[in-house]
C-alpha cells in the first residue's frame, strides 16, 4: 500500500474538497502536452463498461494504465487480468477506494465506469485534482449534479468527454450534415424512441453483502439501504436510487443525434405519461412516452416505435420531420424520404463536419490540445437535461413548465426538489 | 343461562356490525341537484325533477362521481320507461368509459328483447347473467355493484344475477380495476328515459386494512389497484403504508414506498388542496421520529422535505 493510500478520510476531505471547498492545486493541464507524451490513465469502476475502457484505452501507444479502482474485490482482480491479457507489462496499482486515485499527482487521466450516481463526485474530485475525465453515461444521477460538474470543468480548465461512443460514428455526422444542409427544409418534429423498458426485478429478500463488496462505499451519496444482488452490478439502473432506468440508459445516445443535427433550445413543457414495472423492487419506467415543447420544435419520445415508415425494425431510432422531407435514423443506418422518394445519402451534400478519429481517441487527443472533444461537458449536459426532466414529470404524473433561463420548473416547487439530492453523510457536492 | 346470554350478546355484536354495515353507505345523490356528480359532455344527458335523477335527452352526456372507486357496493333504486335503455359504467375513466370500464346494462326486455348477455343486470357484452331479473317496466327495481378486487357481483332486487371473476373473463383482460362510477344517459329513443333515486355507496377502500391487503396479493394487478387506491385516499392510508416498509416482506415494502411518494406526489401538485398537504406532512414527520427503522426514517424525511416545499412554497 502506497503511502498515500494510508491518508484517512477525514484528512483527504480537508485537502481536496470534496464537498468542501476547492484546494488549491497545480493543474497541469494548463499546458499542452506534446503528441508523443504518454497518458496516464487510472479507471474507476471496472464493471461491463469498465472492462471495455480498460481494453480500449490500453491499446492506445500514447496511454500507459496506471491503476484500477473497484469497490468489488472480484471485479478488481478480474479487471487486472483483463487489462494484464490486452498488455501484458502493465503493472497497475489496485485500489478500492476511488479517492487513493485522486490523491495521486502522477495521474492525468480518471475513466469512470461507476453506476450513475457516483458519476459527479468522481469527475469533480477529478477535476478538482488536476485529472481529465472520460466518464460513462448518462452524464449524472441528477439535474443539479451537470450542472455542478460543467462548473468544476470550468474553473479547473479540464478535458471532459462522456461516452457517447455512437456519436463518433460516420452515420451520425452524415445525418447531422444532411440535416443541417437544409435539404428537408426546417425541422418541426422529432421522434425518438427506444423499444423496452426496466424489468421488475422480482422480490428477493434482503441479503447479508459478500465480503468481497463495500456495500455502503457502492452505495455512496445514494440513501443507505439493505443489500440484494439485484440493486447492485448489473441491474442498479432500474432503480431510481441510483439511475433513471432504460430510458436514462438510451436517451443520450439517441438524444445525441437530434442535439447533433437540429440543437434544440428554448424547452417550455415537459409532459410524461408510462408506468413502473410493478413485479418487483424496481421503480424505473417499464414504459414512458413524453411530449417535449422546445423553440418552434416538438419532440416525442416513446417506448413503441411510432407509426412512421422503417420506425418498427428498429429497436432505437429518431425520425426528423422538416418541411419537405424526412430523415428516419438509428446508430448505423438512415433513410431519407422527399417528395415520396427515399433514398439513403444526397450526394450532393458536401462533407462539412470534421469526422471523429474514434470516440476515446478524441479525448486523448484533446488532452493533449486542450481543445474540448465532441461529446464534451458543456454539450452532453444540455443534451441530457431533458432526460432528468422527463423523469420528473414521469414520477409526480404530471404536465411541468420549465423555465429555460432561469433553468427551473414553473410554480412547482416539489418538481424543482427533484433536479437535486441530498448526499448521504459524508458526501456532499461542493458549491462553487 | 349463561350460554344463553352469551349468544345473546354474540347476536347483538353480530346485528350491530350489520346495522354499521348499513351506515356506512354514503349516499351520492341529494335529491335536489347534480352536486357530487360531473356532466363532461356538451349536450345534458340528466336532469333531478321532483327529487328523482331522470335521464331524458337522448344520447346527451354521461353522468359521473366526482371520486374514484377502486372496491366498493354500489346501490340504488331505477325506474325504466316503456323501452328504456341506461346503464352503470363501473371503473371508468370518463375520456373514454366503455373503452376502460365496463357497463352494468338497464334494458326494458323490449328492446327488441335482448340475451343473458345484454340485459339488465349483464356485465354489456361480457359477462351473461345466470339468473335473469325481473324487467318489468314502469316500476322501481334496486340494482347492487358488488366491486371487490377482481371479483364482481350484481344484484337486482335482492337476488344475484351476475357474478364475474374478472381473470376468467378473456375480453374483459386490461380493464381499469380503479375509476369513476357513471350512469348511461338516455340510450333509447327520444321520450324515453331511466329514473334513479337512493344512490348509495360503501366504499370498501375507506378501510385502510382492507387496502394494505391489497398490497399483499401474488397478482400484481391488484398490487397495483392497492397502490392507485392509496393515492385517491391520501393521508388516511399514510400510517398503516408507513408500518409496511418496517416489515420484513420485501414486497409490501416496495409497494409501500411507491405509495407514499405517489401520495406526496399527487398533493404537492399545484392544484391539489393545501390541508391535505400539511396533515399527510403531520404524519411523515411524526412516523419519521417514531420509525425502528433508519432506512424508514430517512425516507419519510425525504418526503417530507418536497412536501415541505409546497406548503412554505
Amino acid at each position: 500500500m502506497s503511502l498515500k493510500s494510508k491518508i484517512d478520510r477525514r484528512n483527504f476531505l480537508k485537502t481536496t474538497g470534496v464537498g468542501v471547498i476547492g484546494f488549491p492545486f497545480v493543474v497541469n493541464g494548463f499546458t499542452k502536452m506534446a503528441a508523443s507524451d504518454k497518458i496516464r490513465v487510472a479507471h474507476i469502476g471496472t464493471g461491463n463498461m469498465g472492462g471495455s475502457h480498460i481494453r480500449w484505452f490500453s491499446a492506445f501507444p500514447d496511454v500507459e494504465t496506471v491503476a484500477l479502482c473497484d469497490v468489488d474485490e472480484v471485479r478488481l482482480a478480474n479487471a487486472r487480468k483483463v487489462l494484464v491479457s490486452s498488455n501484458s507489462s502493465a503493472n497497475p496499482e489496485l485500489y478500492s477506494d476511488f479517492r487513493r486515485i485522486i490523491d495521486r499527482k502522477d495521474i492525468d487521466v480518471v475513466t469512470c465506469a461507476t453506476p450513475d450516481h457516483w458519476h459527479a463526485l468522481v469527475a469533480i474530485s477529478a477535476f478538482e485534482s488536476g485529472k481529465d475525465v472520460y466518464g460513462e453515461k448518462p452524464l449524472s444521477f441528477s439535474a443539479q449534479e451537470g450542472k455542478v460538474m460543467l462548473q468544476s470543468l470550468k474553473k479547473y480548465n479540464r478535458i471532459f468527454q462522456l461516452g457517447t461512443q455512437i456519436h463518433a460514428s460516420e452515420n451520425y455526422h452524415r445525418v447531422a450534415e444532411i440535416i443541417q444542409s437544409g435539404a428537408l427544409g426546417k425541422i418541426h418534429t422529432v421522434r425518438l424512441w427506444k423499444k423496452g423498458g426496466s424489468p421488475g426485478l422480482g422480490f428477493p429478500p434482503n441479503e447479508t453483502p459478500p465480503e468481497t463488496l463495500n456495500w455502503n462505499m457502492w452505495l455512496g451519496p445514494a440513501p443507505y439501504t439493505e443489500y440484494t444482488p439485484v440493486r447492485c452490478h448489473g441491474s442498479y439502473r432500474h432503480f431510481f436510487d441510483y439511475s433513471g432506468g432504460v430510458f436514462a440508459d438510451f436517451w443520450c445516445h439517441i438524444a445525441d443525434i437530434m442535439y447533433m443535427s437540429v440543437h434544440p433550445q428554448g424547452l417550455a413543457s415537459i409532459d410524461a405519461r408510462g408506468d413502473i414495472p410493478g413485479d418487483g423492487i424496481a421503480n424505473t419506467p417499464k414504459w414512458i412516452d413524453v411530449d417535449f415543447k422546445f423553440k418552434d420544435l416538438d419532440v416525442y419520445w416513446t417506448t413503441t416505435p411510432p407509426k412512421v415508415p422503417g420506425a418498427e425494425e428498429m429497436g432505437i431510432g429518431a425520425h426528423f420531420e422538416g418541411e419537405k422531407g424526412t430523415l428516419t435514423c438509428d446508430y448505423n443506418n438512415r433513410v431519407i424520404s422527399i417528395g415520396g422518394e427515399t433514398t439513403n445519402d444526397i450526394s450532393e451534400i458536401s462533407q462539412t463536419i470534421p469526422r471523429s478519429p474514434g470516440h476515446q481517441r478524441n479525448f486523448l487527443d484533446a488532452v493533449k490540445s486542450r481543445i474540448q472533444p465532441e461529446s464534451n461537458l458543456e454539450y452532453v449536459r444540455e443534451m441530457t437535461l431533458p432526460m432528468h426532466l422527463a423523469l420528473i414529470s414521469f414520477r409526480l404524473k404530471r404536465k411541468l413548465q420549465w423555465d429555460c433561463v432561469k433553468e427551473e420548473f414553473v410554480n412547482d416547487p416539489a418538481a424543482n426538489f427533484l433536479l437535486s439530492r441530498e448526499y448521504r453523510s459524508p458526501w456532499s457536492l461542493p458549491v462553487y | 343461562m349463561k350460554k344463553v346470554l352469551i349468544f345473546f350478546a354474540l347476536f347483538s355484536v353480530t346485528f350491530m356490525g350489520l346495522a354499521q354495515n348499513n351506515d356506512r353507505f354514503t349516499s351520492l345523490f341529494n335529491g335536489r341537484d347534480l352536486v357530487g356528480w360531473n356532466m363532461p359532455g356538451k349536450v345534458p344527458g340528466f336532469e333531478v325533477v321532483d327529487g328523482i335523477l331522470v335521464a331524458s335527452p337522448r344520447n346527451g352526456s354521461e353522468l359521473f362521481t366526482e371520486e374514484q372507486y377502486g372496491n366498493f357496493v354500489f346501490k340504488f333504486e331505477y325506474l325504466l320507461s316503456e323501452v328504456g335503455n341506461s346503464g352503470v359504467l363501473i371503473r371508468c375513466n370518463p375520456e373514454n368509459p366503455w373503452g376502460t370500464g365496463v357497463e352494468v346494462q338497464l334494458l326494458a326486455p323490449w328492446t327488441p328483447y335482448r340475451d343473458d348477455l345484454h340485459c339488465t343486470g349483464s356485465i354489456y357484452g361480457y359477462v351473461a347473467v345466470n339468473n335473469r331479473p325481473d324487467e318489468t317496466t314502469g316500476i322501481w327495481h334496486e340494482m347492487e355493484i358488488k366491486c371487490d378486487r377482481k371479483r364482481i357481483t350484481i344484484s337486482v332486487d335482492g337476488a344475484v344475477t351476475t357474478t364475474a371473476d374478472i381473470d376468467t373473463v378473456k375480453s374483459m383482460q386490461g380493464k381499469n380495476l380503479t375509476g369513476f362510477i357513471g350512469f348511461q344517459s338516455n340510450h333509447s329513443k327520444e321520450g324515453e328515459y331511466a329514473h334513479f333515486r337512493n344512490i348509495s355507496i360503501l366504499d370498501l377502500d375507506n378501510d385502510p386494512e382492507y387496502v394494505k391487503k391489497g398490497f399483499y396479493s401474488e397478482d400484481p394487478e391488484i398490487r397495483k389497484q392497492a397502490m392507485e387506491v392509496s393515492v385517491f385516499k391520501g393521508s388516511s392510508m399514510v400510517k398503516v403504508l408507513i408500518q409496511m416498509m418496517d416489515e420484513d416482506n420485501t414486497m409490501a415494502q416496495a409497494g409501500a414506498k411507491q405509495a407514499l411518494f405517489d401520495i406526496v406526489a399527487g398533493i404537492s401538485a399545484p392544484n391539489a388542496i393545501g390541508k391535505e398537504r400539511v396533515v399527510v406532512a403531520k404524519m411523515l414527520k411524526e412516523q419519521s421520529m417514531d420509525s425502528t427503522s433508519e432506512i424508514t426514517a430517512e425516507y419519510l424525511k425525504w418526503l417530507l422535505e418536497m412536501l415541505n416545499r409546497t406548503i412554505t412554497g
